[in-house]
């Protein structure tokens, strides 16, 4: 049947006067529109209203306290602590993660014997729950009974004590490590699929020009994968942004608050605590950070067009 | 009739009255909730227990057994105990009625009881006829782990105290004994302060390491502010002034207590500070620490009772069985960390069958039971568990391990308990991590000093100074 098939028989008197009314389609979508906003943005107005409140542990206060939640914000050393120590975890983690990804996915584009098993047991990681993947990376590195330390102790020859989860200094890269394991296969697999597609003939055809690697690279290969690259540094972006439950299984936050990220200290101030409005506060100091930064990245990376 | 013969059969009669009313009145706590609750029959029950072990009481023991006496069923819900104050307080704020009765960490009650999330049990207690039996549970816990404001909110019902391990077979070794004599003019025995413990510890150490050391605790943050707050009350050191409310942990006391702390961890084996509750059982079951300090299970499983259960096919076999000893920590008075009080919620639409179960629970007769599992993690908290002629025969030195359990109850010091504790527990808890860390012990308690101050003062001074007198005046608040 074409489509002007379809619009002879929708003319004919007996479908006109089948046809319904001409918001049924609006009709149609509207429960969905409604579970949306009931799931979405209902609890986002709620927050905002509970953010100009003291709900508390103790008090259930529900009058307008202005912006007093908002004003602490600004005076809650810890809370700018923690963005620090997230947007720190993102900077190291994203790049080192996309340029593994990249280097795996170049690597794994020829064909080789065992190459979809070998694809398999790489993605591995990223389908164990993180706080699993965190909790599994403690005992890695526990000093008594970790294999990391063991191995360590091993190739230099004498005892190492190294406490990944306790000494300021091995914090962060216990966090970085565990990260990267989990999520490069990610990008991995993401930048094969891209990888595979990049046309052929372009790339014979700059080979035969006499073309190097690098200047292949960086004038074929990488604008063809860059719509998918962006979005994959999108995704893995927001998500080191959310961090949560590889540090909290690792360190707890520790030593002190020195690896607290924004959503551990969220959780802590909601849930732990129960300061609710100003964690509502928090909320949407975040929503609000995050929503230009996104913004902005959408536009730099032209995926808005 | 002579006089003696009138004398005789009015005591007879006497004595025959007294002994109709004595059974008149010997129903026990227990048989009376078994009797109210079967008008209950049918109806289910949610409880809210600590995942794992501690679990497996309602689970396979005190749950089926509830059922069968009175028909009514017993959901456990299993929540890790970092989480159980969240989970109350998001249910009591979410009103729906899930949990009809709670285990309660009894630090948290004045938080929680303030919030509403407790029911009041004073009226339950008169009702049931609960309250001859409630006198009987050991006075610390009893006077000072039950009641908010002069009301009942929860039955104690975990002897959680900190017991001082060690190995007897070391301490005894004519050798040993007589080496440590010789460098330190005075007999190896027992530490009855931190100073002693040092020298012990560092000694066996010494003599000992790398096959065992002289000690080990756990050191992961959430038990090590548990060791912090006995010490530091042993050493002297107040939480607060009394009169301004003004943190006072970052005092010299506390700055001493924090610095052996840490230089302890130098006779203790390597990656200490990573240890938790199980990396310490483990190390001393398998021989290789000579003194630790932890709750009671650590002393049954050592002696291996409960060796055989499947449940317990996670703690490793103990090598130390008959040799090890019992005793109070250094100091005298142990802290009473942590421990679990039966509550019901507020919120629930079950109130009296809930009320009667953990009535059941608590009582002389079932809490007995309950104590003597050898999977679940009760431990004794009334007077007749200490001299219960079937728990002193468990295992061999069942009888020094008993004591030193009732020694601990009666010396023991409660968490501190104030509005919003956990809040002040978190800081200790990152100022023992930043202990660990490296960083100086004075400016740690300072800023925790500092960071306590503004907790108060957004509580509010009053308020909190008002709460903290009440805690203060209790027995277990602070050495007599």
């Amino acid at each position: 049947m074409t489509s002007e098939t379809v619009d002879r028989v929708l003319d004919t008197p007996v479908h006109r006067h089948r046809m319904p009314d001409r918001n049924f389609r609006l009709w149609l979508v509207f429960p969905a529109v409604l579970l949306l906003l009931l799931i979405g943005l209902f609890p986002l107005i709620y927050s905002l209203v509970i953010s100009f409140q003291n709900l508390t542990m103790l008090d259930q206060d529900t009058s307008f306290h202005g912006l007093m939640n908002y004003a602490q914000l600004f005076r809650d050393r810890r809370l700018w602590e923690a963005i620090l120590h997230t947007l720190l975890i993102t900077a190291v983690a994203l790049p080192l993660e996309l340029v593994l990804g990249l280097v795996m996915a170049q690597l794994f584009l020829d064909h080789m014997p065992g190459r979809q098993l070998f694809i398999a047991l790489i993605v591995l990681p990223t389908i164990i729950s993180p706080i699993v993947a965190g909790a599994t990376w403690r005992l890695m590195f526990d000093q008594r009974y970790g294999p990391v330390n063991q191995i360590i102790s091993w190739l230099t020859g004498q005892q190492q004590v190294l406490l990944w989860t306790v000494n300021p200094k091995l914090v962060y890269p216990a966090i970085l490590i565990c990260e990267i394991w989990q999520w490069t296969p990610f990008m991995f697999l993401i930048l094969l699929a891209a990888l595979s597609h990049v046309d052929r003939s372009q790339l014979e055809a700059a080979e035969l020009d006499g073309a190097r690697f690098p200047r292949i690279f960086f004038k074929i290969v990488l604008p063809a994968i860059w719509p998918v690259m962006a979005i994959a540094i999108l995704i893995r972006g927001v998500d080191l942004v959310r961090i949560f439950d590889v540090i909290w299984a690792l360190t707890g936050g520790g030593p002190g608050t020195m690896t607290e990220t924004i959503s551990i200290y969220t959780y802590i101030q909601g849930f732990q605590q129960f300061e609710s409005s100003y964690t509502a506060a928090i909320a949407f100091l975040i929503v609000a950070l995050m929503s230009i930064v996104v913004t902005w990245a959408i536009r730099r990376m032209g995926l808005a067009r | 009739m002579g006089l003696l013969a009138k004398w005789a059969s009015m005591l007879a009669v006497t004595a025959f009255a007294m002994s109709a009313a004595t059974g008149a009145h010997a129903e026990s706590a227990a048989e009376r909730a078994v009797k109210e609750a079967q008008k209950y029959k049918g109806q289910t029950i949610t409880i809210v227990w600590e995942a794992g072990l501690q679990a497996l009481d309602p689970l396979n023991y005190s749950g089926p057994k509830w059922e069968k006496l009175t028909g009514i069923k017993v959901k456990v819900v299993e929540v890790a105990t970092a989480e159980m104050f969240t989970k109350i307080m998001q249910e009591y704020r979410a009103g729906t009625g899930a949990y009809d009765a709670l285990n309660v960490i009894p630090s948290w009650m004045p938080d929680l009881a303030q919030a509403g999330a407790l029911e009041n049990l004073d009226p339950y207690v008169e009702k049931y006829g609960f309250n001859d039996e409630l006198q009987k549970i050991a006075p610390t816990y009893r006077d000072n782990q039950m009641k908010v404001n002069d009301k009942i909110y929860g039955f104690p019902d975990d002897g959680d105290v900190f017991v001082f391990y060690y190995r007897k077979d070391i301490f005894e070794d004519p050798k040993t004994k007589e080496e440590f004599k010789a460098k330190f003019n005075r007999e190896l025995a027992v530490p009855k302060t931190w100073a002693e413990f040092d020298e012990i510890g560092q000694f066996l150490t010494d003599k000992y390491q790398p096959s065992m050391y002289g000690a080990a605790f756990f050191r992961q943050a959430p038990y090590a502010q548990f060791m912090f707050q006995e010490r530091f009350r042993n050493e002297g050191g107040k939480f607060f002034d009394a009169d301004t409310m003004k943190a006072t942990i970052n005092s010299d006391i506390g700055v001493k207590v924090f610095t052996d702390m840490r230089n302890e961890n130098k006779f203790m084996p390597p990656g200490v500070e990573q240890w938790g509750f199980t990396e310490n059982l483990a190390a001393f079951l398998a021989g290789q620490t000579a003194m630790t300090i932890s709750w009671p299970p650590y002393g049954r499983w050592a002696a291996g009772y409960g060796k055989d259960e499947e449940a317990l096919n996670w703690v490793p076999k103990s090598t130390i069985s008959g040799k090890v000893g019992y005793a109070l920590p250094p100091g005298g008075h142990p802290e009473l960390a942590a421990g679990f009080a039966l509550s019901v919620a507020s919120t629930s639409k079950n109130k009296d069958a809930a009320y009667l179960f953990i009535q059941w629970l608590n009582s002389e007769d079932t809490s007995l039971e309950r104590v003597k599992l050898p999977t679940a993690l009760r431990d004794p908290f009334r007077d007749s568990h200490f001299t219960d002629p079937g728990y002193l025969k468990l295992w061999p030195e069942a009888k020094e391990y008993l004591a030193a359990l009732e020694e601990g109850s009666k010396t023991g010091l409660l968490d501190l308990s104030l509005l919003q504790t956990d809040k002040y527990e978190e800081v200790l808890r990152q100022a023992i991590s930043k202990l660990w860390a490296g960083d100086d012990p004075k400016a740690i308690l300072d800023e925790a000093a500092s960071q306590w101050d503004a907790i108060t003062e957004k509580i509010g001074v009053d308020k909190q100074k008002a709460v903290y007198a009440n805690w203060a005046m209790k027995s277990g608040a602070y050495p007599k």
